[in-house]
């Protein structure tokens, strides 16, 4: 589904990415952790356009990212994103966050739009608050919709970028029930993250990295049990206090 | 204005940016002055009061009103635009249905707040003898010699206008605070 191909980036004269190659099948969770600026969010913002880069390739569904002649704008319908601060648009209700994608991008109609949004809604877990603005809602809230307004475009894909570092502790859990639901249900899933159990009870891979290189790669209880890299134990003694 | 001070091109955001540092560090008269004074000699003719004030004016206020577009559009985040791409909105899309209305709700109470200073500054056009109210109360007053109420009524007249947009602009912060 996403394929990642000796793949390099530079801000300027710095390198934020160094030769990354990942390669994640269709229904696969991958989660990644690592410390802050090692380059996460740059790697999900250049595996669906968001960001250019220099060197390697991106394939998704077999189509280039970095080819020209591709279209970005179709290619980016087929992936979901979510944000760490949710990015909801302030000016619209929860409901028209959600449809206005569809109706501009599809083409949909407003009453299949909004039937849409409120399944969405519903399987989020808030179907009363269709008609809020994001003011008003919890974060927890927020970024379910979020969520919603990424799953309306139907894509293949979703990337989660810190989706429950900006939420407290007690909204944590009703998102990540909504993310493992998802993985549960098929979705392909990149995942920036450090609730480790959440990679735990879903992750087909976790990733670390660090200073934009990946560092160590494993499956569940192997990434945790048996750190390779020194790197790697320091960081995961870390959150997992 | 506010354009050209976001504007990623070097050759149009430094002229802009120099242009607005420096009319907003001049005082309002002084361009009023300038206008009415400087610009015959260098035009070769004399101007009329009134183009040559609403032409301070403009260029004026111009610079603080792209100040605050300024404002507007750069209080919108990086994310938040890319959260419209990522579910597939085009540039203009993005432009059209996100970053607009979202500047432009966010900086609608300085739109009237400036204006309110630039309808309290007209009095200003009365110092190269344009008859704005204040100016043309003057003259009544030199007629009549009631100065206290000529004078207050004129107050009472700013002092309404503006109030009344002062709360329109109240309403609308008030709105933001509510996540705008
Ligand atoms: N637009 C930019 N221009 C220049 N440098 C940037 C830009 N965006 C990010 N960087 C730098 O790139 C590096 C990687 O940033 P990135 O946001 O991908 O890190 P991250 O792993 O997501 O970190 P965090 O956990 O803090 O979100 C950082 O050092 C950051 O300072
Ligand atoms: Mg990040």
């Amino acid at each position: 589904m996403i394929e990642i191909r000796d793949m390099s980036k530079w801000y300027g004269d710095f390198q934020v990415l160094s030769r990354i190659n990942e390669v994640i099948h269709r229904g696969q969770t991958v989660v990644v952790c690592g410390p802050s600026g090692s380059g996460k969010s740059t790697l999900l913002r250049c595996i669906n356009g968001l960001e250019p880069f220099q060197e390697g390739e991106v394939l998704v569904d077999g189509v280039s990212v970095s080819d020209p002649s591709t279209n970005l704008y179709k290619l980016r319908q087929k992936i979901g994103m979510v944000f760490q601060r949710f990015e909801l648009y302030p000016h619209m209700t929860a409901l028209q966050n959600i449809t206005l994608a569809p109706l501009k991008v599809k083409k949909k109609t407003r009453e299949e739009a909004g039937k849409k949004a409120m399944e969405l809604l519903a399987r989020v877990g808030i179907p009363d608050k269709a008609d809020s603005f994001p003011a008003n809602l919890s974060g927890g809230q927020q970024q379910r919709v979020a969520i919603a307004r990424a799953l309306a475009m139907e894509p293949e894909v979703m990337m989660f970028d810190e989706p429950t570092s900006a939420l407290d502790p007690e909204m944590i859990k009703e998102v990540l029930d909504v993310m493992i639901n998802l993985a549960k249900g098929g979705m392909t899933m990149v995942v920036v993250s450090h609730e480790m159990g959440f990679a735990r009870e879903v992750a087909d891979e976790i990733i670390f990295m660090d200073e934009g290189k990946i560092i160590e790669r494993g499956t569940g209880e192997e990434f945790f049990k048996n750190p390779k890299s020194e790197r790697t134990k320091d960081f995961l003694s870390k959150i997992l206090i | 204005m506010g354009l050209g001070r976001i504007s990623k091109k070097k050759w149009i955001y430094y002229p802009v940016t120099f242009y607005v540092n420096l009319i907003r560090n001049i005082p309002l008269i002084l361009v009023i002055f300038w206008f009415y004074f400087v610009m015959p000699i260098i035009v070769g003719r004399p101007m009329d009061p009134f183009p040559s004030a609403v032409i301070s004016f403009i260029v004026f206020e111009a610079t603080y009103f792209g100040e605050i577009l300024r404002a507007g559009f750069q209080s919108v985040s990086r994310d938040l635009i890319q959260a419209g791409y990522s579910t597939g909105l085009t540039y203009w899309q993005t432009t059209r249905y996100l970053l607009v209305p979202i500047a432009f709700r966010r900086m609608l109470p300085s739109m009237i707040t400036q204006s309110i200073v630039t309808y309290q500054d007209t009095s200003l056009a009365f110092v190269i003898g344009l008859p704005e109210l204040v100016r043309r109360t003057a003259i009544v007053d030199g007629l009549e010699v009631r100065s206290i109420q000529l004078f207050g009524f004129v107050a009472v007249v700013f002092f309404i206008t503006c109030y009344l947009g002062s709360i329109v602009s109240r309403r609308f912060e008030v709105q933001r605070e509510r996540g705008f």
